[in-house]
């Protein structure tokens, strides 16, 4: 009983130490003072109107304008990528969970074990690996680069999450469906496709977050000119810390629980 | 068209396009990699096509005065970088174990709702969770002001840019990663064994190093190893947490390519964490595979 209530005493302790940095950055995204930011001196939304550009008069306005276009331009880099990334290795990764669990071929295993190396691989070899290679045939560091970069380890999550969807999807509605006369282009969009929907949308959802979130790989073969959003904020980190960093990873914060959140939904639904 | 034909033509659609892909962009890099770790560097950035094996002399202790000096300090990164990367899985596995037995024991809907708690901060962005411990862990951040509020210290305590800093940080970031595969051993526990051994006598403690330890192992096993990994190449914690103090051997790759500009040197290095990474993986087969054999 004793070692009971103090399992949840520990369980406590533990989501705090879980969640108290996360809201510090919450709560301190409203505070007033603009000398020492860990000093709570009131409840302000400066910071977020800042962000969205509707206070000027904070700082030094023209250094400000300045940083917010910056915010500004990574954020569309990140959605920009994250959406290509996202949407390819989606395509990639679901071709290959197909291919692998419906279709009896020698080399089914081989692939199973193969994908599993992009995800293990230590993000900074990945990274440097791709930076030697695109210098090395002459393609320019760029957007795109960015995109297939990402897109090599992505395809592998993308593969996983439809490849669990496909094992618990029943291959005997496959079947009914050829004995019913459906050419198997028709099975496919009709019976296959809303069978592993949930399992390709969350595919899709995990890419999107993990794309919108890499730094170490997007680092490596930014080259200049290409800011995402977290080398942006790196680069706040390193230039010493305004108390807008606060607001923006505030923002962030709620982007990623939608998300998140939207998952969780499609999950619960796929359960049912 | 016979149908054995047509399926072998939609098995190439599907499998054509991502195996190509992959096999450009991800295999060649790192075959590349492997390469140029085995080229010389050229004087001013670059690579000579010659085979130089001095990359690795450099690191791992042979040289030719008339190139490149072996100098110990590289190899005590690395060294370094193992053992901060083994004291982030101790303290990860220490925090999670309770953790996980604790959400185990939960009722299935509680239980699934603390999960979803405890993995959702995995999908906050990782810069956020490591800039909310410089707020925590900075001179004049809140665990200094708590410090000395209560009186315990007079002057800020540097916790920020050391050891300390990076491991936490390193926890903090990859607790699910030690999390779940520890918390599926845990969950897959056979609770009539634990009460009969309870029954027959065991103490707890006996209990715990007999039974629930060894049935739990393949979870520690594999959350080890899935923290260790990303742990020991990490490079953006030290160089936030660790500032110029603490430097891994993520942080020695990434001046080698961004301002050295010595790329096989580089490249070498990253053969270092490749290996370490393939003498775990190996290391865990052998162990999957012996208590395979050992249930048979």
């Amino acid at each position: 009983m004793i070692l009971r209530r103090l399992l949840g005493l520990y369980g406590l302790l533990f989501l705090v130490f879980i969640y108290a940095p996360i809201l510090l950055v919450v709560v301190y995204s409203f505070n007033a003072n603009t000398v020492n930011m860990m000093i709570w001196d009131g409840f302000t939304f400066d910071w977020y109107r800042q962000i969205f550009g509707l206070e000027t008069s904070v700082t030094e306005s023209a250094t400000y304008i300045d940083s917010t276009a910056q915010l500004y331009a990574s954020i569309r880099t990140s959605l920009v990528i994250a959406l290509s990334t996202s949407a390819l290795s989606t395509v990639f990764g679901t071709a290959l969970a197909l291919a692998v669990a419906r279709y009896r071929f020698r080399l089914a295993g081989l692939y199973r074990t193969l994908l599993m190396v992009p995800m293990i691989m230590p993000d900074i070899v990945l990274g440097i690996a791709l930076l030697i290679f695109f210098i090395t045939i002459g393609m320019n560091l760029s957007m795109l680069t960015i995109i297939i970069g990402q897109s090599t380890f992505l395809i592998s999550y993308v593969f996983v999450t439809v490849s669990a969807r496909l094992a618990e999807f029943d291959t005997s509605v496959e079947e009914a469906s050829a004995d019913l006369g459906a050419t198997p282009g028709q099975t496919f969009r009709k019976v296959t496709l809303p069978g592993i929907a949930p399992g390709v949308m969350g595919g899709w959802l995990l890419a999107f977050i993990i794309s919108m979130d890499d730094l170490v790989i997007t680092y490596f073969i930014a080259g200049t000119g290409n800011t995402t959003l977290p080398i942006h904020i790196w680069g706040m980190l390193r230039r010493g810390i305004k108390p807008e960093i606060n607001a923006i990873a505030t923002l962030m914060l709620l982007f990623t629980i939608l998300i998140a959140g939207i998952g969780l939904y499609l999950r619960s639904r796929r359960q049912k | 068209m016979s149908l054995a034909r047509r399926k072998l033509l939609s098995l190439i659609a599907l499998l054509g396009g991502p195996t190509l892909f992959l096999l450009v962009f991800f295999f060649c890099p790192l075959l590349i990699m492997v390469i140029y770790s085995f080229l010389e560097p050229g004087l001013y950035g670059g690579v000579v096509w010659n085979f130089f094996h001095l990359n690795y002399g450099r690191i791992l202790g042979w040289a030719d005065t008339r190139y490149e000096k072996f100098d110990p300090v590289f190899l005590m990164i690395f060294l370094r970088s193992i053992r901060l990367a083994g004291l982030t899985v101790l303290t990860s596995l220490l925090i999670s174990y309770p953790a996980a037995f604790w959400i185990a024991r939960m009722r299935p809907a509680r239980r699934d709702f603390t999960i979803f708690l405890v993995t959702l901060p995995f999908f906050v962005s990782l810069i956020v969770r490591l800039f909310a411990w410089v707020l925590i862990l900075r001179p004049t951040g809140f665990l200094n002001q708590g410090l000395m509020g209560l009186g315990l210290t007079r002057a800020p305590v540097e916790f920020l840019y050391t050891d300390f800093a990076v491991i936490l940080g390193m926890t903090y970031v990859f607790i699910p990663f030690m999390f779940l595969p520890l918390y599926g051993a845990i969950e897959k526990l056979d609770m009539a064994q634990i009460e009969a051994s309870a029954d027959l006598g065991a103490t707890r403690v006996q209990t715990f190093v007999k039974v629930i330890l060894p049935a739990t192992t393949p979870g520690i096993l594999g959350g080890a190893i899935i923290t260790f990994i990303p742990a020991l190449g990490n490079f953006i914690v030290p160089s936030v947490l660790g500032g110029a103090k603490v430097l891994m051997i993520g942080n020695l790759i990434e001046q080698q390519f961004l301002s050295a500009r010595n790329w096989p040197f580089g490249a070498a290095l990253s053969m270092m964490v490749m290996a370490a990474v393939l003498v775990l993986l190996v290391l865990q087969l052998r162990l999957a595979r012996a208590r395979r054999e050992v249930r048979t």
